[in-house]
Formats: C-alpha cells, structure tokens, sequence
C-alpha cells in the first residue's frame, strides 16, 4: 500500500539512520581525497620511479569499476589476513578509487594556469614560495572548486555501492525495508530524496564557495 | 598466498562475462547518445518550459545513484505492469541515466564555439536546421568527443552494477567462479584485469581525440 503514513513515519528514522552512516563515509572519503590526491599529483609530477608509479595508480583505479575494488579489499584483503569491517572496506575502495580522479583535477587545475603567470611572478623578484602562494595557488583553487563539488557529489552517490558489502547506509536500509514490507514505492521515494537532498546541499555549498573565492579576489 | 590456477582455469568464464559487459554497454550508449543530444538541443533552443522540463529531468537523474534507480527498476517495473526482459530493463535505465550526462558534454560542445561561428551561418542566411547541421554540429561534437569518451569509460565500469539486481556479465561471473574457488583475491584482480583492457583503450582513444582536436584548433 503505497503513501501510508504510519509505515512512512517508522520508514523515515531508519533512513535517517541510514544517512548518517551515508554521510559519514562521504565527508571521510573526500577529507581523504583532498589530501591523497594531493600527495599523488605531486609524486605524478616528479620524474623517476615515484612519478611512473602514482601515473600507474591513476590509471589503474580509474579504469576499473568501484565495484571489484570494493570486493578486492572486503573479501581479498580477509582472504590474504587482513581482515577489515564493511565501512572501513569502503573507505579504503572509495578513497582509492576517488584518490584518482582527485588527483586529475589537481594537475587539471595547475596545468590550466598559463605559464606566462609563472614568468611575471618570477620577473617581478618573487621567489618559488611567494609565487605559489600569492600568484599561482589562489587561481588554481578558484578553478578546482567547480570540479571538486561534481566530484563530491560523485562520491555520495558511490557510497550507494557499499551497500553490496552490507554497510548499512541508506541503500542497504532501503533494500531491507522493501524486502520486509513490499512497499516499494514509499521506501525508494525515501532514499531517492535523501540523495537528493545530499547532493543539493553539496552543490549550493560548492557554488557558494565559488562565489566567495570569486569575491575574495 | 595461494596461486593463480583458479584464475586460470576460468579465464574462460570471464571472458565470456566481459563479452556481455561489452554487449550490455554497448547496445545502452547508443540511446544515451540519441537522448544526450536530444535534451542538449532542448536545453539550448527549447521554449522556457522545454528548458524547465531538461533541468527537471537532469537535477534527479544527477542526483540519484544508478544504483539506487536499477533496484528500484527492478523492483517496480514488475509492479507497474511493464514486462521488460531484465536485459532490456537495465538498458534502458543506464541509458537514461547516462543522457543526462551525455547531454551535459554536448551542451557544453555547444555552448563553447565562439559566437562568430553563428553570426557568420547567419549572414549567410542558413535557416537553424542548416546551421545546425553544418556549422555548429561538426564542431560542437569533435569538442565533445574526448569528454564523451571518459563517460564511455565510466558507463562501461557502471555496467558491473546490473550484477546486484542479478543479471549475469563480468562482476557477477566472476563473483560466482569466487563463490565456487574461495579465491577472490584472484578472481577480482582478473576481473579488474579485464575490466583495465577494455577501459584504458578506450581512455587512449580519448587521449588520441584531444590530441587532434588541440591540433585542429
């Protein structure tokens, strides 16, 4: 029986419940990613060994489905002894998996800063650290927002997949509810308007920022 | 660990998982491609309410996880009364939902040629089909082609969740040979392997498409 109040009203806390864990592992991965990603973008543009190996990794997570990295950490990881809980194999597959799409934007946004900027700042006396930090990072940051918000939210729509590892986020909790109660239509209305409503939120604060970066230039 | 002879011995099987990832994505990218273009044409020359209609359509599709629109395909497409095949029913909800993005990369083709371009099909009296088909078309897809290509990519790695609603192609051959081996370590990386082949041709494609379409410019 679609649209009955008394099932929507036990429905919402669970799903809620639900978002939280959601929430959770997409505020990680991406605090992760900014990080992780930084790191390999920076190995990327060294040469050598370091460089070859970080331009391999990027390749190769983001050639394959999140999907297999996921069952590659959950159930790989506990066969060769390291076994690890569902959230935190998730975590680990989403920031492996994100960590290079990160990356790409990071060496997007500084390759997409001409080098005739690089020149004025070096011919103006500047040294490497003032001219990064007053010339060159803050116009890399006012173009990598726009990308970093697609893939925040990205991010949050992967976290759907973790429920294939039974991590009880709001995928799995939905999967739960219609197979105990048949009521597809209210439970799946449910979880699509809590993704909704997440991936709203992280595009108005990406646009805000934008907004206010382009402000504060 | 252990060997790689549960690999090898059903190498076979996975291949023929990877030949109906490969059926699956590519019967859906031809209609995401056709819906793609036509929502892009709507957004930039429809009427106001077209263009209210597009929007609509683009903010839930981009904001619900596939995964979240395939269960729900799979659990009210019965309901409903529509008797798709389950092949069919996939198709068809990963190419609405990879339309929405398509339509984003040709908008964007679109909207980047420089605005000369149609002043001068103008004054050339072209009527807009006309245009349309010699000027801006053209153009606006050879922009688009590398971006066309990474969704490609990233609609052949979201082929891989069609195996939780339970159709059968790569991730769920090889989560079968895993059930039946208890090597998944193995397995997955196989499958990953796979999975590698088919989408880092495709990304070489795109890089080759960029590398022509900075040249031609």
């Amino acid at each position: 029986m679609p649209f009955d109040l008394n099932f929507i009203a036990r429905l919402i806390p669970a799903l809620l419940e639900g978002a939280k864990i959601t929430v959770e592992l997409a505020v990680l991965t991406m605090a992760i990613c900014l990080v992780w990603g930084l790191l390999v973008a920076l190995a990327q543009g060294t040469r050598g060994p370091l460089g070859w190996i970080s331009g391999g990794y990027i390749q190769i997570v983001r050639n394959t489905p999140l999907l297999i990295q996921l069952y590659l950490v959950y159930f790989g990881l506990s066969m060769a002894g390291i076994p690890l809980s569902g959230f935190a194999s998730g975590l680990v597959a989403l920031c492996a998996q994100n960590g290079g799409y990160v990356a790409e934007i990071y060496r997007g946004g500084l390759q997409s800063v001409s080098t005739r900027q690089f020149e004025a700042g070096r011919a103006l006396g500047m040294g490497r650290w003032t001219l990064y930090t007053t010339v060159i990072l803050p116009q890399v940051v006012a173009r990598i927002i726009p990308p970093l918000t697609n893939q925040s939210i990205s991010i949050i729509k992967d976290t759907s997949q973790v429920a294939a590892i039974a991590v009880m986020e709001v995928m799995k909790i939905s999967e739960i509810w219609v197979e105990t109660s048949a009521n597809t239509y209210d439970v799946f209305l449910g979880a699509a308007l809590i993704y909704l409503a997440l991936t709203s939120v992280t595009s108005c604060f990406g646009r805000m920022t934008e907004r206010w970066l382009a402000f504060a230039q | 660990m252990s060997s790689f002879n549960p690999l090898y011995h059903s190498f076979w099987y996975l291949l023929r998982g990877a030949g109906m990832t490969l059926l699956m994505a590519g019967v859906a990218v031809v209609p995401a491609t056709v819906f793609g273009l036509v929502l892009a044409l709507a957004q930039v020359f429809g009427r106001r309410l077209m263009r209210a209609a597009v929007v609509g359509y683009l903010f839930l599709v981009r904001g619900i996880p596939l995964l979240v629109l395939l269960t729900f395909a799979y659990y009210l497409l019965p309901l409903t009364g529509i008797d798709l095949p389950p092949f069919w029913a996939v198709v068809l909800v990963i190419a609405l939902y990879y339309a929405a993005f398509m339509s984003e990369v040709f908008r964007a083709g679109i909207l980047s040629l420089p605005a000369a371009q149609w002043d001068a099909a103008r004054s050339l009296g072209m009527t807009r089909s006309l245009m349309l088909q010699v000027v801006v078309l053209p153009q606006a897809l050879r922009l688009a082609a590398p971006p066309f290509v990474s969704l490609c990519i990233s609609l052949v790695k979201a082929t891989s969740l069609v195996s939780i609603v339970g159709l059968w192609e790569l991730t769920m051959a090889s989560r079968e040979v895993v059930e039946r081996t208890l090597a998944p370590f193995q397995i997955f990386i196989g499958a990953a392997a796979i999975y590698f082949c088919i989408c880092y041709a495709l990304a070489l494609y795109g890089r080759h498409l960029e590398r022509r379409a900075i040249l031609g410019h």
